[in-house]
């Protein structure tokens, strides 16, 4: 989980990811931000992330993005 | 019969409220694909057909990849071990896969021969010309009215199947009516499955609240239409048609009026369309979110015609995001080139398709594939100098929230707008070029009221109509970007003060509404792409 919270402050670092719960739904994560985060977690959790996990369930909050990259381990 | 025509608000739209409300909640749902049908067919005639037929093919194609998935999961259940279920699972993924590139393909393949076919003809012709190579035939081919919408419905809604975020729809007629619903069908907003079609088959009896809610978001969209943008277009529709009479400060007006007119004109069509869908219960979604208070041509794209943006979003720009190339490149150019250029470039990859698709979906001429690859630079280039603006704001010591500094901000996202807009309404991309150099010719503000001003229809008094209209749509914008929503403020008021605001609207309408000869009847724009 730490890992992942330096991955989204490095993308930007003004906003309080621990609480924040709409990611997507409120545009704090942009298109831009998005395509660094997918290649970021790729990367670093060894996982492949599809089209069909583009969701902004999936990406709104970091426990969010955290419990898609448990699932995908798993697979 | 369009929407904002006294035939649809007067008379087609109260019946059908009556009828759905008469019949039992369970069958209500026919009512509205039968009155969907009947007003595409005032508009299309034969043209139906192609409807229902899209309405068909997307009911077997999504049923098609349910049921390979549900064989997927019964050989799975019978495979003696891991491995073979495995290979069952990617069999199947496969052939699902394939069946999703039918749909996609063909539904695209409808919508490029209708709309681009003879664009491409002409443009392979010209090319031919050269090599004197046999000419494609040029072809009458009949415009089918929101194509371009129903199209893009029906795609996503295969795609939302595809990835298992929705089941398929196992009624043929209530598929039909999520891509027909009569609102929505000439100008949209482009619904996804999930956000509409349940609200759609509910059969929800009609409310008080939400009729109320329907009626005064009707008057609102005809407000905006009939007071300012049917007037704007007859200034408009001047200084475009006769672009090359003008030159300077009579361009930067042929741009914003234009933008205005666009903005009030299909802001105000969706909000009719939003309000006939209240009024049976049903929420569209939005389309529109005070777009001239954005702060960057993205920010700008988030609230202007959102609907498509987010269509676009999900259905090409994350898929393409994660698609085998862009990985591909990333992982080859990270270790190459680091992230910056490793980030560029993915983010090239993924928005060049989205914006030469959105260019090119609001029809086929150069100025629109021009439009597209307009913001689709803007956009690149606002992307690549993200990681200097903290750098350029700490050495400047600009505080990035300051007023003065948003101010800037959105001064330069209008001048974008403005620009984009006074390519994509010239009469070709050539008269946009020659319009946008013209800018710079004898550009003296008085112009604007030494005599050089167009003459046309329009007086004084409507000029001050326009003015007074667009002040009052600021002020609601405005007060909506402060977390003040003047349209629920009235729905939850008092009667008195509730129905003199609705007093207000209607009289506005009927007294400073564009009537009569003097003024353009205004198709509605978006309904042509």
């Amino acid at each position: 989980m730490d890992e992942l919270l330096e991955i989204l402050n490095d993308i930007d670092d003004s906003i309080d990811y621990e609480n924040e719960k709409a990611l997507i739904d409120d545009h704090l994560l942009d298109s831009f931000g998005i395509i660094t985060l997918v290649s970021e977690i790729e990367e670093r959790f060894d996982v492949e992330i599809d089209a069909a996990e583009m969701t902004p369930e999936n990406f709104n909050s970091v426990e969010a993005l955290w419990a898609m990259i448990q699932r995908l381990r798993e697979n | 019969m369009a929407i904002y025509t006294n035939l649809y608000l007067l008379v087609f739209l109260p019946l059908v409220l009556i009828l759905y409300q008469i019949i039992p909640q369970k069958h209500r749902w026919k009512i509205l694909l039968c009155a969907s049908y009947i007003m595409y067919f005032t508009f299309s005639k034969k043209l139906v057909l192609l409807l229902i037929g899209t309405a068909v093919f997307t009911h077997y194609i999504s049923i098609w990849m349910e049921w390979i998935d549900i064989r997927s999961k019964q050989e799975q259940a019978e495979a003696s071990d891991r491995k073979q279920k495995t290979e069952i699972k990617k069999g199947y993924q496969a052939r699902k896969k394939g069946v999703l590139a039918l749909g996609v393909l063909v539904l695209l393949g409808i919508l490029f021969y209708v709309q681009y076919y003879n664009f491409f003809a002409e443009n392979i012709n010209k090319l031919a010309a050269h090599f004197s190579a046999a000419a494609l035939p040029i072809l009458d081919i009949a415009f089918p009215m929101g194509i371009s919408f129903y199209t893009l419905e029906a795609i996503g809604y295969l795609a939302d199947v595809y990835w298992n975020r929705i089941p398929a729809e196992k009624h043929l007629g209530k598929l039909a009516l999520f891509l027909s619903f009569f609102p929505q069908i000439m100008e949209g907003p482009i619904a996804r499955y999930s956000d509409t079609a349940d609200q759609l088959y509910e059969g929800k009896p009609l409310n008080m609240g939400d009729l109320n809610a329907g009626f005064e978001r009707i008057l609102w969209g005809l407000f905006k239409k009939m007071i300012v943008s049917d007037r704007l277009a007859t200034l408009t529709g001047e200084l475009f048609n006769n672009y090359k009479d003008y030159h300077g400060v009579m361009i930067a007006v042929a741009a914003v009026t234009y933008t205005i007119q666009l903005y009030m004109e299909f802001s105000g069509s969706i909000d009719i369309v939003i309000g006939s869908g209240r009024l049976f219960g049903v929420k569209l979604p939005e389309n529109f979110n005070q777009p001239f208070s954005a702060q960057s041509a993205a920010e700008f794209w988030r609230r202007w015609h959102m609907s498509l943006g987010t269509w676009f979003k999900n259905y090409l720009f994350y898929p393409v995001t994660v698609s085998a190339p862009v990985k591909k490149w990333n992982r080859y150019a990270r270790k190459r080139y680091g992230k910056y250029v490793s980030m560029l470039g993915a983010s090239a990859m993924a928005l060049f398709p989205v914006w030469i698709a959105t260019g090119l979906w609001h029809g086929a001429e150069w100025k629109y594939i021009f439009y597209g690859l307009y913001y689709f630079v803007i956009l690149f280039i606002g992307v690549a100098l993200e990681p200097f603006k903290e750098k350029r704001n700490q050495v400047l010591h600009i505080d990035p929230n300051a007023p003065w500094f948003k101010a800037l901000r959105i001064l330069k996202t209008w001048l974008i707008i403005f620009t984009g807009e006074l390519f994509f309404n010239a009469r070709g991309l050539k008269a946009g070029f020659i319009m946008f150099r013209n800018l710079f010719v004898d550009f003296h503000i008085s112009d604007l009221w030494n005599g050089s001003f167009p003459e046309t229809s329009l007086h004084t008094a409507d000029y001050l109509a326009i003015a007074g209209g667009c002040i009052v749509v600021w002020i609601v914008g405005f007060l909506r970007e402060h977390k003040v929503d003047l349209r629920e403020k009235i729905l939850s008021s008092r009667l008195p003060l509730k129905w003199a605001a609705y007093y207000a609207l209607i009289l506005a309408i009927l007294i400073f509404g564009a009537y009569g000869a003097g003024y353009q009847a205004v198709d509605l724009i978006y309904a042509g792409f």
